[in-house]
């Protein structure tokens, strides 16, 4: 059974159609890698997988629930999905620790000194483990960004979304959190991920999903996928960001 | 029978500015509670829940406070129910800063990223989890200063009860003056205990601020 799959899904703004008739599967220990240009709607498809936006048409699968039924319960499949941002989004008010264990005690019941292991030993998967007491501004960027992959981490989803979470990184910070994606692909944490790191696409990554007009253009294993391209708009679009 | 005004008549003043005080905690500490709950149905998920809450706000805020005052004091003696002054002003009150606070407070609950309300939600945190941990913490700073900015005119405000016999720091000053035919004098005086009571708490406020600041 797929872990999650796409059934013709239309999401629409107003008049705007952002995505058209979606249709993809992604099987437990994937590595998809998004591309696209964008407003394409690489971070609506992400959004649309744990609910965050509604659907128009269509039908989203997480393992056997439906996520677009309205008498889903929310709560329990965003506990297994995780999603990590582009901003980052911690808590400003909370440290790192209370960051990270919130969710685990509030939504999960897992007792204080618990979660403050669960808190320790997420963190050290992140390689922070000396800034448990910190708070978010006493961060960099790079280190902000992976106290947010620890925080998803600490609710053990079954999937990871990343959007774009190294674009609003300083070039330098981009390695360390591209590094700690690449460990979790190692331990077969399933992923999909919005990227314009070409490179770190063809290499880690098992496929990629090519977006164009709402649509999924293209998809399929990644390096035959980004080294021949099978349609004029993606090799357009590989030439843009590669020069 | 006109007197000269004596330090009794300050005395009198200031017992009477204990009345003002009281009613200002009353209009404040009911009205805040009223507020919080006006403020959560305004944000409510559901649509008539949230229009209900803002008809609510309207017509308070669209309305004299003193046309409230009359209602409560005098409409309800039409109908036969004998209010007492202290009855009516803390209830008018009351739903006036309910009206005033709960607007202040939602703007503060707004203030708050968009982000914040995402990340907890793909937490799996619920409704109120959400603004209990997350937004609710982070609305209250920005509250302080519009909080106390509103008790400072709720302060002053109370001097309308004055209108209904409601005995405070303004209707006391008036019959000081009747007595003495000494206004100058005598609304200075209310005035400089007004000034007592509002400046404290600007000061207290900014210290508040600065405080919640450091403890981020
Ligand atoms: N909340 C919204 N309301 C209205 N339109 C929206 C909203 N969110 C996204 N859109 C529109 O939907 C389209 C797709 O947006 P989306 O963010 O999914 O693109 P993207 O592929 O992630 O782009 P980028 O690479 O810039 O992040 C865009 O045209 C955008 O303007
Ligand atoms: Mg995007």
């Amino acid at each position: 059974m797929s872990l999650v799959r796409l059934e013709g899904v239309t999401k629409r703004f107003g008049q705007l159609t952002v995505l058209d008739q979606v249709s993809l599967a992604i099987e437990p220990g994937d590595i998809v890698a998004v591309i696209g240009r964008s407003g394409s709607g690489k971070s609506t498809m992400l959004r649309c997988i744990n609910a965050l936006e509604p659907i128009q048409g269509g039908r989203i699968l997480f393992e056997d629930t439906v996520v677009n039924d309205p008498a889903t319960d929310l709560r329990k499949l965003r506990q297994q999905v995780g999603i990590v941002f582009q901003s980052f989004n911690l808590f400003p008010h909370l440290s790192v620790a209370r960051n990270i264990t919130l969710a685990p005690t509030v939504v999960k019941g897992i007792p204080a000194a618990e979660a403050r292991r669960l808190a320790e030993e997420v963190l050290a998967r992140v390689g922070l483990a000396e800034k448990i007491d910190a708070y978010p501004d006493q961060l960099s960027g790079g280190q902000q960004q992976r106290v947010a992959i620890a925080r998803s981490l600490a609710m053990q989803p079954k999937l990871m979304l990343f959007d774009e979470i190294t674009s609003a990184l300083d070039p330098e910070l981009i390695g360390e959190v591209l590094k700690v994606l690449e460990s979790l692909a190692r331990q077969g944490m399933t992923m999909m991920l919005v990227t314009h790191e070409m490179g770190f696409a063809r290499n880690v990554a098992n496929r990629v999903v090519f977006m164009h007009q709402g649509k999924v253009w293209e998809h399929g294993p990644a390096r035959e996928t980004l080294g021949r391209p099978r349609t004029p708009e993606l090799e357009s679009f590989l030439g843009s960001v590669l020069h | 029978m006109i007197r000269e005004p004596n330090a009794l008549d300050v005395l009198y003043l200031i017992a009477a500015g204990r009345w003002t005080l009281a009613l200002t905690a009353l209009a404040f500490f009911g009205g805040g509670l009223m507020g919080i709950l006006v403020m959560l149905l305004r944000i409510a998920p559901a649509a008539p829940v949230r229009w209900a809450a803002m008809g609510w706000i309207q017509a308070i805020q669209g309305t004299p406070l003193l046309a409230q005052l009359f209602v409560f004091f005098f409409g309800f003696a039409i109908f036969g129910y004998r209010v007492s002054p202290w009855v009516a002003a803390g209830v008018a009150f009351s739903i006036y800063a309910s009206a005033f606070l709960a607007e202040i407070w939602r703007g503060c609950i707004e203030a708050v990223p968009r982000q914040q309300w995402e990340a907890s939600a793909a937490l799996g945190l619920s409704f109120p989890q959400q603004l209990r941990y997350v937004v609710v913490p982070q609305a209250f700073r920005i509250a302080i200063p519009p909080t106390v900015g509103f008790l400072v005119q709720l302060v002053k405000n109370t001097s309308l009860a004055s209108t209904i016999g409601f005995i405070e720091l303004t209707r006391e000053g008036q019959i000081t003056t009747g007595a003495t035919f000494r206004p100058f004098t005598i609304y200075g005086i209310v005035a400089v205990l007004y000034f007592c009571i509002c400046f404290p708490l600007s000061q207290l406020s900014q210290r508040l601020e600065r405080r919640l600041h450091v403890a981020r």
